[in-house]
């Protein structure tokens, strides 16, 4: 193993650019592979905790009668609660709501949450405002939705426990940048005494969001939802994406290998008297097996060597600087910071160093088993079809 | 005189199309250690088959090849590379240097497979090389080397491992005159001074006139076994 060690490394360093080449592919798709996958890691994590620091923290109590995905039930969805009582849980309060901003009607979710809460990541420090109109936030997509700008007023109309219809100017006094569109897209946010004030309904809410910390009993009439069950949407988006970013892993690796086993298959012909003189010296076909395999693995460190090179310096900027994406993502519907950090995990690395190191040498055995047992005279000879 | 190589009713068999090429049929030689002979005749005539069935590179279809007491068609494939690696060596027509190693590496190579210690290594690619006088180019790679200059690192190369026998196909081949009878010289010496057992097989009649012994082959058969008491050229 060690002549064959010593005999590929000449080999390899012997042959020059043939080699340099192949081991610059390699390396290429080698940094791109981490690149890739660092990066989709990134976005993902990222959208984890975006979608918990933004919207779902460490689970929800719901009302028996709470459906997030029908409108119809907001309207009887609403229950008291004691907030000595639920110490960890951060209450909002749904009502349906309709705004009119220049002349038209917006239909939208109006949300009541404590102005003094630190759970979620919404600014709603801003709901303080001691202006007569009713202070509310805005996301940047409801803003720009509704054209709406920071000071500016815009009427409300609501509906108040009786079902009779009300209404009121609100001012945006902030508008916030979040990249989790579910609390943002035609919802209004105000404080939650303000609505409970303005529906009639004190001491109720729609849902609680969970503090860290939280430790869930079962309370009647509320239903608890983990963290993981509410992150399942966006862990099956994740696996989707895995399994495209596998694809291109694959292709790039592909792509890769194709190269090494170019350059190997290419070998057994144009080095048949090299083979044959190997041979011709004592080598045993195995010996031979082992050093044009050993040949090809040997691209492969040589690339993590280059790509390291290369790379470590490029991924210790880029996760720590971030990658900055357009903000034309969201207009095409793509949910992502304007800065990605990518995470280049010790699993990503391991794992993708393993894969390109095993690929790399099964790739080099196959041609490398064909030429182990050739005739030794035909070799010599140069004859091998 | 100790028996080195003995060949009995060898026959070889080429299969070709639908039937086969005899390329030697019925061969019985044997070989002393220490000979320095060759085998002659023209394209065709079996000399290289011969050369390679006595190296373990090929094995007769029928009759026996005996060398150092082995049988080379009995031999698996791990046996006769040792065979190789421990007593035989070869030089090719076309020297079959590797090209991408220096001249030093090259000679080198055959202590490589045998596992000898570095500096052991060292001294024997060094005393090689000063046999063939070019232990001043141990660094350059083949490619700087001209043709005579890359025959005598195949021959430093075959011998460095002092092996019991050395076989040689057509080494002259390539070469002008001058350097052909350096390199007969050369292996003249290391005959003498070493006892390796020579075996060449050529056509060129420089080689001829430096054989103690001349086989000539026809058609796969020994036409003549000579041996040459009377040398044209002396060592």
């Amino acid at each position: 193993m060690k002549l064959a060690f010593i005999l590929a490394y000449k080999n390899l360093i012997g042959a020059g650019l043939r080699t340099w080449l192949n081991v610059g592919i390699l390396a290429f798709a080698f940094i791109l592979i981490i690149f890739y996958n660092g990066l989709l890691d990134g976005w993902n994590q990222q959208a984890r905790l975006d979608t918990i620091n933004w919207e779902i923290g460490y689970g929800e109590l719901r009302t028996d009668n709470y459906d997030p995905f029908d409108p119809f039930s907001i309207q009887d969805a609403h229950k008291a609660y004691k907030s000595e009582e639920f110490p960890m849980l951060t209450p909002i309060l749904i009502r349906q709501a309709s705004i009119y901003p220049h002349g038209r009607m917006i239909s939208i979710a109006l949300k009541g949450i404590p102005v003094d809460q630190s759970q979620l990541k919404l600014p709603t420090s801003f709901l303080t405002s001691e202006k007569e109109t009713i202070p509310a936030i805005i996301g940047k997509r409801m803003a720009d939705a509704a054209k709406l700008k920071e000071g500016e007023e815009v009427l409300l109309r609501w509906r108040d426990k009786n079902g009779t219809f009300d209404a009121m100017n609100i001012t945006i006094v902030k508008i916030f940048d979040s990249n989790v569109g579910n609390i943002d897209a035609s919802q209004i946010w105000i404080s939650l005494e303000q609505l409970q004030t303005m529906t009639g309904l004190k001491e109720e809410a729609t849902y609680l969001v969970a503090n860290e910390g939280y430790s869930h009993e079962k309370i009647s009439g509320w239903t608890f939802v983990s963290q993981e069950t509410l992150l399942q949407n966006i862990n099956d988006i994740i696996a989707s994406k895995k399994i495209s970013g596998s694809v291109m892993y694959l292709m790039l690796l592909a792509i890769a290998l194709l190269a090494i086993f170019d350059t190997q298959v290419l070998s057994v012909f144009r080095r048949q008297k090299e083979i044959g003189t190997y041979v011709a010296m004592g080598m045993t076909p195995g010996q031979v097996v082992v050093l044009f395999t050993m040949e090809g693995s040997m691209y492969s460190f040589l690339a993590m060597l280059v790509g390291g090179l290369v790379g470590i310096p490029i991924f210790t900027y880029l996760a720590m600087n971030g990658i900055s994406f357009p903000d034309v993502t969201q207009d095409m519907g793509v949910t992502m910071a304007s800065r990605i950090f990518p995470v280049f995990g010790v699993q990503l690395i391991l794992g993708t160093m393993v894969l390109v190191i095993v690929s790399a040498t099964i790739v080099s055995f196959l041609p490398a088993k064909k030429i182990a047992y050739m005739n030794p005279v035909e070799a010599l000879k140069g004859k091998l079809q | 005189m100790e028996k080195i190589i003995s060949l009995s009713h060898v026959t070889k068999k080429f299969e070709v199309g639908d039937g086969y090429f005899t390329a030697l049929n019925d061969v019985s030689l044997s070989f002393n250690a220490g000979e320095f002979a060759g085998f002659v005749g023209p394209s065709g005539s079996g000399k290289t088959t011969l050369l390679n069935i006595i190296g373990s590179l090929d094995s007769p279809t029928e009759g026996e090849a005996m060398v150092m007491g082995r049988d080379i068609a009995k031999l698996s494939h791990k046996d006769s590379a040792k065979l190789r690696n421990l007593h035989i060596g070869f030089i090719f027509q076309v020297f079959n240097l590797l090209p991408v190693y220096t001249v030093f590496e090259n000679v080198e190579f055959a202590l490589l497979l045998q596992d000898v210690p570095k500096e052991e290594r060292k001294k024997a690619v060094m005393e090689a090389l000063e046999w063939v006088g070019l232990e001043s180019m141990a660094n350059k790679r083949p490619d700087k080397l001209s043709g005579g200059e890359g025959q005598r690192v195949a021959i430093a190369r075959a011998m460095v491992k002092r092996p019991k026998i050395l076989l040689a196909d057509e080494p002259t081949a390539n070469l002008d005159s001058a350097n052909a009878h350096a390199i007969l010289k050369t292996m003249k010496t290391l005959n003498k001074e070493l006892g390796t057992t020579f075996l060449f097989s050529t056509h060129d009649e420089k080689v001829m006139a430096y054989l103690d012994r001349t086989v000539s082959l026809k058609d796969g058969k020994v036409v003549s076994d000579v041996a040459n008491k009377d040398q044209q050229v002396q060592a």
